[in-house]
C-alpha cells in the first residue's frame, strides 16, 4: 500500500523539489519518518519530530488520522525491541480494535490506552506520558486549551523525548499553539490533504491526496 | 580506663584475704561467656561484640499519656511498698520540684493543683511498642527492654543515614515528632548504652578502647539494682561504677547478687548480652492521632508524608519492598477512609510512594474530618540484589521501571480501569474481539496475526452500533453512504446467546471519512447500523 501511495505521490503536480532543499538543511533534531514519503519531503529532519508537540487539525475525527500515524507508531515499535516503550493513546474518542491493530502492524503489548474524561486530566495524564521516556508516542485528544497548558506538555515532551501528537478540532485554528509542526487533515475525494501550517523555517503548503490509497 | 583496668586485684576492699584472681578475662575483641547467660525463656543470644554499636533509649515519660495537658501539673503514679509514688510527672510538675521518686503526699505539698494519673503498665509497653516500630526502621535489631528502655544496634544501618551523628539526628527528630522524650546513649555494648541513656550522658561511646573510663564516671543509680543492694552500696561509701569495679569480684558475688557482676561484665563488654529480639513484623504498621480533627487534606499531606518516610526507612534498612500499602483515615462516628496505593512491581523505600500518594491524594474527597491516621504495608519481599540499599544511586532509571512507574501514577489518579492494554480475542463477533486487559510492555509482537479476518478492519469501533436511516434505498449519515467493498459475512454466537448474522461493507461518507457498516439479516427486514472508523 505504502509502496503504491509513494507511486501515486511521486508524479503528483505538487512536486516537493522546492521544499526539499529547505528542509534538509532544516533541522538536526531527532524525527521519525512518517512512512509517507512526500510528506516526509516537506517535513524538516524528513519525519515526525520527537521531543517535541505535533498539531494534527481535524474537521472530525476519523478523517485518516490514524491511518496517517500508523507508519510512524509501527516504526517506533519495532525500533526499540529490546527497551520496548508504549504507544500511548489519551482520551481517543473511539474504542480501539485489535485486530485492525495487529492489521496494522502494531504489537497489542505495547499498546497503553488511557480514558479520560475531563480536559483537566486529560492534560494532566498527556503530561505524565509525554514526560516519560516510557513512551515511544504519546496521542492526546485535546479540546480548546489555554496556550500555558500546551508550553507545559511541550516541555514534558522534550523531557520524554517522543513522538508527541496532538489531535485537535478545526476551530482551534485561529489559535496560537507551541506546537513545532502544525497540520491541516482535510478528507476530500482524492484522499487526506494535508497542509503545513506552522513547521520549522515555514509552512504554508497543501499536500493533496495522502492516504488516498487504500 | 582501659576495661583491661577492671581487674580483680582491685577488689581487695572486700577481700577477706588475698586478692583473688581475676576470671580469665579475654581481650574485649574476642569475648568469650565466662558463666551461662541468666536464665530467660525465648531469648535470641547477641553476642556483645565490639563490632557492634548500640544506641539505647530511655523513656522517662513513657509513663505519661501523649495527651496529658501541659498546662497543669501532673503525675502518674504507681504503689511502692504500699504507699503511692510518683513514677512520671509533666513539665509543669516538675518547675515546681516534683520528681520521680517522690511519694504522691510530698508531691501534692509541692503541687496543690496536681492531677494525679495512676500508671497503666498495658498503656506504657503500647506506647513502647509504637517507639520501637519507629526504631525498626532505624536498624532491623531492635530489643525492648521494659518499662522504658530499647535498644538499636546500628552499626550495620547507620552509614545508610551518612554516619551515626546524622542517624541520631534523625532519630532525634522522629521522636520529637512523636512528642516522645528520650535520651539517648551509645556504646558498644547494649548495657553500658542503657546505663548512659539512664544517667542522661548522650556523648556516644564508639569504641571500646573509652567504654571502661566513661562507664566508671556513671553513678549507681543507673544500674536500677534493688534498693537494698544500692542502699548496702552507698553505705560503703560508693557512688559510681567506677568505685565498684575496684572491688574484688569474689566478694561482689557473694556480698550482693551475682546478677551485679554479670551486669557489670556485660556493661563493660566482658560478658555476651544477652537480648530477646523485637520480632520484626513482616509488615509496617504505624499509626497516629491527630491533636485535632483536620478537615483540610492539605494539612493531611505531610503528615502522611511522615509516615511515609517511616515506611521507607523501615524498607530500606531491611532491603525490602512492597507490592501496596494502604492508609486509613478515622472519622468521628463513621466508617474509616482506606486509600490503597499499589505499585505494579516490587518497590522499596524510594521517594516513589509520595508521589504515588500524592497522586491519590489529588483524587481523594474524604467525607468528613479525619481523627487518626495509620499506614499499613503489605508483606514485605526482598528486593533482588541491585536493592536500594543506597537510596539515590539505585535508581530504576530503567525504561521498564519508568513504564510501570507512568503506570502506576496514571492508574492512582485516574483509577485501574482508566488505564489499560489490548489483546486480541479469538471471537468473530467484532465488538468481541477486543479485551482490555492491564497494560504490559511484555513481547507479544507477532500475537494473532494468522487468525486476523481477511478484510481490513477499521481502527476504531464504535462502543455500540448506531442504527442508519435508510433514504432511497442507501444507508445514510449526514448525506448519503457510497458503499465500496463489501459484503462480509459475519455469523457467530448462536452458542451463547448472542446470535449475529450481519453482512459489513466499508462505506465512504461523501468526501469524508470511511466508515464500516452492516445490514443486519434478520426477519424484521433490512436495518442498517454504522460500528466502526476507518480512521
Amino acid at each position: 500500500m505504502t509502496a503504491k501511495l509513494d507511486a501515486w505521490l511521486a508524479d503528483s503536480p505538487l512536486g516537493a523539489s522546492t521544499w526539499r532543499a529547505r528542509s534538509l538543511a532544516a533541522t538536526s533534531e531527532p524525527t521519525v519518518p512518517s512512512g509517507w514519503a512526500r510528506l516526509d519531503a516537506h517535513l524538516p529532519g524528513g519525519g515526525w519530530p520527537l521531543g517535541t508537540l505535533t498539531e494534527l487539525l481535524l474537521p472530525r475525527h476519523g478523517v485518516g488520522e490514524l491511518s496517517l500515524l500508523v507508519p510512524a507508531l509501527r516504526r517506533l515499535a519495532l525500533a526499540d525491541d529490546d527497551a520496548a516503550r508504549w504507544l500511548t493513546f489519551i482520551g481517543a474518542p473511539h474504542d480501539l480494535h485489535a485486530p485492525a491493530l495487529v492489521q496494522a502492524g502494531l504489537p497489542l503489548a505495547r499498546m497503553l490506552l488511557v480514558r479520560v474524561a475531563g480536559q483537566r486530566e486529560r492534560l494532566w495524564a498527556a503530561e505524565q506520558a509525554l514526560g516519560s521516556r516510557s513512551c515511544a508516542a504519546v496521542l492526546v485528544w485535546l479540546d480548546e486549551v489555554d496556550d500555558r497548558a500546551l508550553r507545559r506538555l511541550k516541555l514534558a515532551a522534550v523531557e520524554g523525548q517522543g513522538l508527541g501528537i496532538l489531535l485537535r478540532p478545526l476551530r482551534v485554528r485561529a489559535q496560537s499553539s507551541p506546537a513545532t509542526l502544525r497540520l491541516l487533515l482535510e478528507p476530500t475525494a482524492e484522499g487526506l490533504a494535508i497542509e503545513i501550517l506552522k513547521r520549522r523555517g515555514g509552512g504554508g503548503e497543501r499536500l493533496g491526496g495522502v492516504l488516498s490509497g487504500s | 580506663m582501659d576495661i583491661s583496668g577492671l581487674t580483680g586485684d582491685l577488689f581487695a576492699a572486700l577481700a577477706p584475704a588475698a586478692t583473688l584472681p581475676a576470671p580469665a578475662t579475654p581481650p574485649a575483641a574476642t569475648p568469650v561467656p565466662v558463666r551461662p547467660a541468666p536464665a530467660r525463656v525465648a531469648v535470641t543470644r547477641v553476642q556483645a561484640q565490639p563490632r557492634q554499636l548500640w544506641v539505647a533509649l530511655s523513656l522517662p515519660l513513657l509513663a505519661l499519656s501523649p495527651d496529658t495537658p501541659q498546662d497543669v501539673p501532673v503525675v502518674v503514679v504507681e504503689d511502692e511498698r504500699g504507699r503511692p509514688t510518683v513514677v512520671a510527672c509533666n513539665a509543669l510538675a516538675a518547675r515546681q520540684g516534683v520528681s520521680a521518686g517522690l511519694g504522691l503526699e510530698t508531691a501534692l505539698a509541692l503541687a496543690p493543683e496536681l492531677g494525679v494519673q495512676r500508671r497503666t503498665p498495658s498503656l506504657e509497653a503500647r506506647r513502647l511498642e509504637e517507639v520501637a516500630r519507629l526504631a525498626m526502621s532505624f536498624t532491623p535489631l531492635v530489643c525492648v527492654e521494659p518499662p522504658d528502655g530499647l535498644l538499636l544496634e546500628v552499626r550495620g544501618s547507620r552509614q545508610l543515614f551518612g554516619g551515626l551523628t546524622a542517624l541520631l539526628g534523625r532519630l532525634r527528630t522522629e521522636l520529637a515528632r512523636r512528642q516522645c522524650t528520650a535520651r539517648l546513649g551509645v556504646a558498644p555494648t547494649p548495657r553500658a548504652a542503657a546505663w548512659f541513656a539512664r544517667a542522661g550522658d548522650e556523648r556516644p561511646v564508639e569504641s571500646a578502647a573509652q567504654l571502661g573510663g566513661r562507664l566508671n564516671a556513671l553513678p549507681l543509680a543507673v544500674t536500677r539494682w534493688p534498693a537494698v543492694t544500692q542502699e548496702a552500696l552507698a553505705r560503703l561509701g560508693l557512688r559510681r561504677l567506677g568505685d565498684l569495679v575496684r572491688l574484688p569480684r569474689a566478694g561482689v558475688a557473694r556480698r550482693y547478687t551475682t546478677a551485679v557482676l554479670a551486669e557489670l561484665d556485660e556493661a563493660y563488654g566482658r560478658l555476651p548480652a544477652v537480648r530477646r529480639h523485637y520480632r520484626a513484623p513482616e509488615r509496617f504498621t504505624t499509626a497516629l492521632d491527630l491533636e485535632a480533627e483536620v478537615g483540610n487534606q492539605a494539612l493531611l499531606e505531610p503528615v502522611l508524608h511522615r509516615l511515609l518516610d517511616d515506611l521507607g526507612r523501615f524498607l530500606e534498612v531491611r532491603a525490602a519492598g512492597i507490592h501496596a500499602c494502604s492508609v486509613r483515615f478515622t472519622h468521628r462516628g463513621r466508617a474509616p477512609t482506606v486509600l490503597t496505593l499499589r505499585r505494579s512491581e516490587l518497590a522499596g523505600g524510594g521517594g516513589d510512594w509520595h508521589r504515588l500518594l500524592y497522586e491519590h491524594l489529588a483524587r481523594l474527597k474524604l467525607p468528613a474530618a479525619v481523627t487518626a491516621l495509620s499506614l499499613r504495608s503489605g508483606v514485605l519481599v526482598p528486593l533482588p540484589a541491585t536493592s536500594s540499599l543506597l537510596p539515590g544511586l539505585a535508581d530504576p532509571a530503567g525504561t521498564g521501571a519508568e513504564a510501570e512507574w507512568l503506570i502506576d501514577r496514571l492508574k492512582a489518579r485516574l483509577g485501574e480501569a482508566a488505564v489499560t492494554g489490548l489483546c486480541l480475542v479469538e471471537e468473530h463477533r467484532p465488538e468481541g474481539a477486543t479485551r482490555c486487559i492491564p497494560p504490559t510492555l511484555a513481547g507479544r509482537a507477532a500475537e494473532g496475526r494468522d487468525r486476523l479476518p481477511a478484510a481490513r478492519r477499521p481502527l476504531w469501533l464504535l462502543a455500540e452500533p448506531r442504527p442508519l436511516t435508510v433514504r432511497g434505498g442507501r444507508p445514510w449519515l449526514d448525506g448519503g453512504l457510497v458503499l465500496e467493498s463489501g459484503p462480509e459475512r459475519i455469523e457467530s454466537g448462536w452458542w451463547d446467546g448472542s446470535e449475529v448474522a450481519r453482512d459489513y461493507y466499508v462505506a465512504r461518507l461523501a468526501g469524508q471519512a470511511r466508515l464500516w457498516l452492516y445490514r443486519e439479516l434478520g426477519d424484521g427486514g433490512v436495518r442498517w447500523f454504522w460500528h466502526g472508523v476507518y480512521a
